[in-house]
């Protein structure tokens, strides 16, 4: 292509930008086209790209090394095999190399600590990788079961990841420091373990119960110091703890919101409304991932029902069979599940009642009673889901409504769960601190007493008393729980007092007993680990031992035990990852009482991965209904959010509301936890600090920075709404654009039919086609590239288009009768010539040296060229048209310039003569609705089913030749020499196309009979004869032309008839019409295939073999090679006609060169004869 | 790991790096497993083919629908008869890679699925898809009922351009649009 850049390299820079624009879109146009043309030698455009420039400009020199290097960072995404990927970047890179150097000296170091940076950048990666846990692992389940269960642990590395973080967290900055700085073990009173506690202290049960040495250690709040600062360095231990408490949630929730928001982001589908359910059933059905033939099998069947389910739904949109039942069946089945949510919720509340009862009444618990509680929470979380999925059964609800229902039911179960566990342990707690409260009172003195009563809450007074009442075991003091609330402060001393006895015992024990978020801690450490313990036993026994079972029981069993009952556990992920939302939820609420909880929560989690890894690679299947993975991505952190918030909610309300414990942990002896702070902050800092803090938490500065917050949020969302709403109207926008150019589309073809004023002048048809261009972006957001090269060509194409098209219609006008034949010669002469010219260009071709006349060179020319179907009819049909303009111009460039234009053209042509082919069907269309007008509107998808075949037909078609990436730029220049004839031409067009138009399409039709049917016949080709019942139509159609005249009326009438099936007259003219076509060229050449032809012309007196034929050579062309070959001759055919209709135009002009009449004016004789006789 | 190491060059190796979505692990792995495949006469051999059935041996193909598809539209082979080099493999895993972009997969699930090789799907491909993914046993193949029924859907959501085929960018449009294509679309070896 070096030689193209030289004639037209005088104007320099201008062309090099040019250049540069034109070689981007050939690069991002191959990779649309890539398919086409990677068998072939197709690596010579880049070649010839980057050898071209050559030039001193440092300006271009630098864009093309700019372009260099887009092209070496972007290859990668480029569909080429890798050998041409890699002489493109070797190219890229050698040139970058030489130029940049020259450039300058600096932009050379530039590059080379670039590519240092990319190298050590790459090296990170490869080392980041490595250690990404588990990517082995989770890539083998990939492969095996499909990216669905990846994804439950993916999303477990996810929390895997969380969870460290906060274990960093807590441990280095509350259990190390503590460790290392705090008071060692045994040295106060709250880290000692009671006298009468020592002896079972390192009972196993004891330990198990979290009990003895565990429960005063670094796991529990409980033993940690209230010290202000400790060690040397004076770590304010208390402050660290409170703020990393605080940290966890803010990590959490930073954390899962970034994450969120990262989802959203990469997921488009959120976004749009549009559903492409079938589409996406078929085309991203299949999970590439599976290896494993289990899981294909299994993935198989549920693409089917998946299909099948989505096709009867479509059949039967909603079919309500017996609604009653349903109904109530539905109705039954959720109150069963309300049911057993309340059962559980009231059977964890009372199992925690239970306990506590059970602590106050024995000094001694045994192993069940100590671990009732989670023991039981963890029971409900296992079994109820199995229950839920039984009952779901009853409502007969579509698997995947189901499987909500049930996602939902579950985690409302989870929370209710936990939710009633803190609930009840709250109010435990509550009990605990206000018995302390009791005893110290009772121990000390009555005043402070009296100062504890006085800071009342209703609640604490109630449990108080009933605390009481309980230690008391008495009834008389339940009589004054009744009287309770109306009580002074004095009878409930005298109470207490009478009691005192009693209760003296328990004070020495629940003194440092009763620490409630020690407590607190140990349940949720507890809960945590039987769930653990329950998770690897059901594991063991309900996946792991059934496997065995099934698998090699089932040779000795009555029925297949792998198809019908027991069956192989499925991989239930959605549930599995809600169960990992519930730990996660365990974990947060107990971090605060319990800083080793994460710490416990990591170990958990690994286990948990090599664990149910190895259950699903060992013993399951995948669930049949895969919940699609990233879909519900972000669904599963929308849960684990909630989850968060209601997690939180608990242990903050326990902050502020309760009083944190006297005797142990960092907060004991103040009186809110928060309290920490304030302290702080008046002590250690300076005194404006603490004035400004003062004034800062004073309701002045709050409350108006609050009501800014509500403002502000209140901004963000109206404009969140004004851009949903403006997304709305875009949207609205492209889609009336979209049938706007539909019918724009229509109407400018129609305009070209009817109206003279609308084809008068390219400019409205350049505006639509430049909306077309837009179309094509609008109708692919994704097609990025593509689209943009569609656009960009698609104006000059359209251009093209029309010009052609009236040059044809100018000829149609013009040609009357009798002139059409001598007219018509010069274009059929002229044929063989580019014929030859031309194929040494695209390609050797046997037909060369083959001595004939015009006649047969010119069926050569279709038969030769038929054979690769795509480019033979566009290669050599183009050629002609173009040869023919170049004939008429003075202007010989070189002959590769127009080979090269040949090669852009080729598609335009091509493109256009389908257009062509459409309209006349359209027009029959429209001249039998006879409501011209009415017809853009009514059938705006005849007009779409023109463009797609022009698009698909020119791809394939293009992409074979090389030049094709000088399309639009050399057509331009085509524009710019033809310019003066076309402006000349324009104004006689103008006139002339007020009828032109109508005949053009016939015209168009009118000739390739002819033509076709010699070739044919001298070449012996035998062709479908549906294809020439096709060509027969067209004949009949030009048959009707010419009996009508202009043919308005009588011809619409005939078509009207061809469509309303009373093909009866329309069968005769065209019975008349080829008989008078077919005898006078078939008759001199050859008889074998002229019986054929009338009797397939007969034939096609029947309605069906007269419309099929054409819609098939049209639209299923494709389909078979030969249907291709046939369909191309007919484009190809109508080339010759627009070619000859130009010739003629420009004879009429006076711009004709005789020389093209000379060649084979004799050969033509018979041809133009039988046109001239059909013609009249 | 010396001897596979040894075999790829390091300049190669970071070309290759360069050109694909995949990282050195990933490629020495996929060296790896494609030495495996050839014998040892041909280990020397940088060009060397794998006939397609070797290859559709592998684990992470084998159940595979369109295992011949993929083969055949990663082949550089002029034969046509789906065999692969080592390039053209790493073509193929790079395609189907986790960090591959959209348009990239997209694109070749458009050549896997035209069966024909035309440059659209048409209802021809399209019924070979489907039967593809459902098998050609009686009882899951669906009925031509059903299947006119089906290829018309996909047709009426999918062909904006109502030409009775899907071409590429249809395609990609409505790719583009599915949440998990592209954690689906993929092959790890």
């Amino acid at each position: 292509m070096s030689t193209v850049s030289e004639p037209l390299g005088g104007s320099g820079r201008s062309l090099s930008g040019a250049r540069r624009h034109k070689s981007i879109r050939k690069n991002s146009r191959k990779i649309y086209s890539a398919f086409q043309d990677h068998q072939q030698g197709s690596s010579d455009d880049e070649d010839k790209v980057d050898e071209k420039v050559d030039s001193n400009d440092p300006e271009e020199m630098f864009q093309n090394i700019q372009y260099q290097k887009e092209i070496i960072a972007n290859i990668r995404s480029r569909p080429w095999p890798m050998r041409r990927k890699l002489k493109v970047l070797k190219q890229a890179r050698e040139i970058v190399l030489k130029y940049e150097g020259r450039l300058t000296r600096t932009r050379g170091y530039q590059t080379a600590g670039a590519d240092l940076l990319k190298k050590l950048s790459r090296l990170l990666y490869n080392i980041v990788v490595l250690f990404i846990p588990w990517e082995v692992r989770i890539k083998k389940i990939e492969s095996h079961f499909g990216s669905g269960v990846a994804s439950y642990f993916i999303f477990l590395r996810w929390l895997f990841g969380i969870n460290i973080v906060l274990t960093v967290m807590t441990g280095a900055f509350i259990v190390l420091p503590e460790l290392l700085a705090g008071a060692p073990f045994g040295t106060t009173r709250s880290k000692t373990i009671p006298k009468e506690h020592l002896a079972s202290a390192q009972d196993l049960d004891t330990i198990w119960s979290l009990g003895g040495y565990l429960q005063y250690s670094v796991l529990f709040y409980g033993y940690y110091g209230r010290v202000r600062k400790i060690g040397s360095a004076g770590y304010r231990l208390p402050l660290a703890y409170f703020l990393v408490g605080m940290a966890v949630f803010a990590y959490s929730f930073i954390i899962l919101l970034r994450k969120m928001a990262k989802n959203s982001r990469l997921s488009l589908a959120s976004a749009s409304d549009e559903s492409f359910t079938f589409c996406w059933r078929v085309f991203c059905a299949w999970d590439y991932l599976i290896g494993n033939p289990e899981a294909a099998e299994s993935k198989g069947a549920a693409i089917v029902n998946n299909i099948r389910e989505a096709i009867v739904e479509e059949q039967e949109k909603k079919k309500d069979t017996s609604l009653a039942v349903l109904i109530s069946l539905r109705i039954l089945a959720n109150i069963l599940v309300l049911l057993s949510l309340a059962g559980s919720i009231y059977i964890i509340y009372f199992v925690v009642d239970r306990s506590q009862k059970l602590e106050q009444e024995k000094p001694e618990l045994t192993l069940w009673e100590k671990n009732e509680v989670s023991v039981v929470v963890s029971l409900i979380t296992m079994i109820a889901p199995s229950a839920f999925e039984l009952v779901a059964q009853l409502e007969m609800y579509h698997p995947r409504t189901s499987l909500r229902f049930q996602l939902a039911r579950v985690l409302v179960l989870y929370l209710g769960n936990l939710y009633s566990l803190i609930i009840a342990l709250l109010d435990k707690v509550n009990s605990m601190s206000s018995a302390v409260q009791v005893s110290t009172v009772n121990w000390s003195d009555s005043s402070s007493f009296l100062a504890t009563i006085s800071h009342p809450e209703g609640n604490s007074l109630s449990t108080l008393v009933s605390d009481i009442a309980l230690s008391e075991n008495q009834s008389s003091t339940t009589a004054t729980i009744a009287t309770m609330l109306a009580v002074t402060n004095s009878r409930i001393s005298s109470g207490t007092i009478y009691n005192q006895t009693v209760l003296f015992e328990k004070n020495t024990r629940s003194q440092q007993d009763q620490c409630w978020e020690t407590y607190v801690g140990q349940e949720m450490l507890k809960l945590s680990i039987i769930d653990m313990i329950f998770t690897v036993v059901s594991i063991l026994l309900i996946d792991f031992i059934r496997g065995l079972v099934v698998r090699y029981l089932s040779d000795c069993c009555c029925w297949d035990l792998e198809s019908k009952f027991p069956e192989y556990g499925e991989f239930k992920i959605a549930e599995n990852v809600l169960h990992l939302i519930y730990n996660q939820g365990m974990i947060w609420m107990g971090a605060f009482f319990s800083p080793c909880l994460p710490a416990f929560n990591v170990l958990k989690l690994i286990g948990l991965m090599y664990l149910r890894s190895w259950a699903v690679l060992t013993c399951n299947v995948p669930h049949q209904q895969v919940f699609r993975a990233s879909r519900s991505n972000n669904f599963y952190l929308a849960m684990l959010l909630f989850m968060l918030f209601l997690c939180m909610l608990p242990t903050i309300f326990a902050i502020v509301r309760y009083r944190p414990s006297q005797h142990c942990g960092p907060f004991s002896g103040q009186e809110k936890i928060y309290d920490i702070i304030s302290e702080t902050v008046s002590n250690d800092f300076p005194v404006w600090f603490s004035k400004m803090m003062t004034f800062i938490t004073s309701p002045v500065v709050v409350l108006p920075a609050l009501l800014l917050l509500f403002m502000l949020i209140y901004y963000l969302q109206s404009i969140a709404r004004s851009l949903k709403f403006t997304n709305n109207q875009l949207r609205m926008q492209l889609q009336t654009e979209r049938t706007e150019d539909k019918k724009k589309v229509f109407q400018m073809a129609a305009a070209r039919l009817q109206v003279p004023e609308a084809a008068a002048d390219k400019q409205p048809d350049q505006q639509e086609s430049d909306i077309r261009s837009q179309e094509t972006s609008i109708y692919t957001p994704s097609l990025q590239r593509n689209s943009i090269i569609t656009s960009y060509q698609s104006p000059v194409h359209r251009g093209n288009t029309i010009r052609t098209i009236t040059q044809s219609a100018s000829r149609a006008d013009l040609n009357g009768g009798s002139v059409a034949g001598s007219v018509r010669r010069p274009a059929v002469t002229v044929l063989p010539k580019h014929c030859l010219e031309n194929n040494p260009n695209s390609r050797p071709s046997p037909f060369l040296g083959g001595p004939s006349g015009a006649c047969r060179s010119k069926s050569y020319h279709h038969m030769t060229c038929n054979p690769p179907p795509h480019c033979s009819d566009s290669i050599h049909s183009d050629p002609l048209y173009r040869k023919t303009i170049r004939s008429v111009h003075p202007v010989e460039g070189a002959r590769l310039i127009t080979s090269q234009n040949y090669g852009v053209r080729r598609g335009h042509t091509t493109r256009y003569l389908i257009v062509n082919e459409h309209e006349s069907r359209k027009k029959l269309l429209r001249s039998a609705t006879r409501i011209p007008r009415h017809y853009f509107m009514e059938e705006p998808a005849e007009i779409l089913e023109l463009y797609p075949l022009n698009v698909r037909r020119c791809t394939p078609c293009t992409t074979y030749h090389q030049p094709h990436h000088y399309r639009s730029y050399s057509s331009q220049q085509h524009l710019s020499e033809e310019e003066g004839d076309e402006d000349q031409r324009k104004g006689r067009r103008k006139m002339s196309l007020g009828k032109a138009h109508r005949p053009r399409s016939l015209s168009d039709l009118h000739q390739p009979p002819h033509f076709y049917i010699g070739d044919r016949v001298e070449n012996h080709i035998t062709i479908d004869k549906e294809k020439r019942t096709a060509r027969g139509r067209y004949r009949a159609q030009e048959k009707d032309e010419e009996e009508d005249g202009v043919g308005e009326v009588g011809w619409g009438g005939a078509e009207l008839h061809s469509q309303s099936q009373a093909s009866v007259r329309v069968a005769d003219p065209l019975f008349l019409q080829t008989r008078r076509h077919i005898h006078s060229p078939g008759r001199p050449c050859l008889s074998p295939t002229g019986p054929r032809h009338t009797e397939s012309h007969v034939k096609s007196k029947t309605k069906p073999k007269l419309e099929t034929p054409q819609t098939e050579s049209d639209s299923a062309s494709l389909a078979s090679s030969s249907d291709q070959q046939n369909s191309s001759a007919d484009q190809y055919i109508q080339v010759i006609n627009n070619k000859e209709r130009y010739l003629k135009s420009e004879p009429r002009q006076g711009k004709t060169s005789k020389k093209k009449f000379k060649t084979s004016f004799e050969l033509k004789n018979t041809e133009s004869n039988d046109l001239l006789c059909s013609n009249v | 790991m010396g001897t596979t190491a040894s075999q790829l060059s390091k300049e190669s190796l970071s070309e290759y790096q360069e050109l694909t979505f995949l990282t050195k692990q990933e490629i020495l792995l996929a060296h790896k497993r494609f030495t495996e495949l050839l014998n040892k006469s041909e280990k020397g051999d940088p060009n060397v083919r794998i006939p397609m059935n070797k290859i559709n041996s592998l684990p992470e193909l084998k159940s595979n629908p369109f295992k011949d598809r993929i083969c055949c539209v990663f082949s550089t082979s002029e034969h046509k008869d789906g065999s692969l080099t080592f390039e053209d493999f790493l073509d193929l895993l790079s395609a189907f890679s986790d960090s591959a972009t959209l348009e990239i997969k997209s694109h070749y699930a458009f050549r896997i699925f035209d069966f024909d090789d035309d440059g659209t799907l048409d209802r021809s491909d399209l019924e070979k898809l489907v039967n593809c993914l459902t098998g050609e046993t009686e009882e899951t193949k669906l009925s031509p009922d059903e299947m006119r029924q089906l290829i018309s859907n996909i047709l009426e959501e999918s062909d904006i351009d109502k030409d009775g085929t899907v071409n590429l960018s249809e395609f990609q449009h409505v790719i583009s649009r599915s949440p998990d294509f592209v954690s689906s679309f993929k092959i790890v070896l």
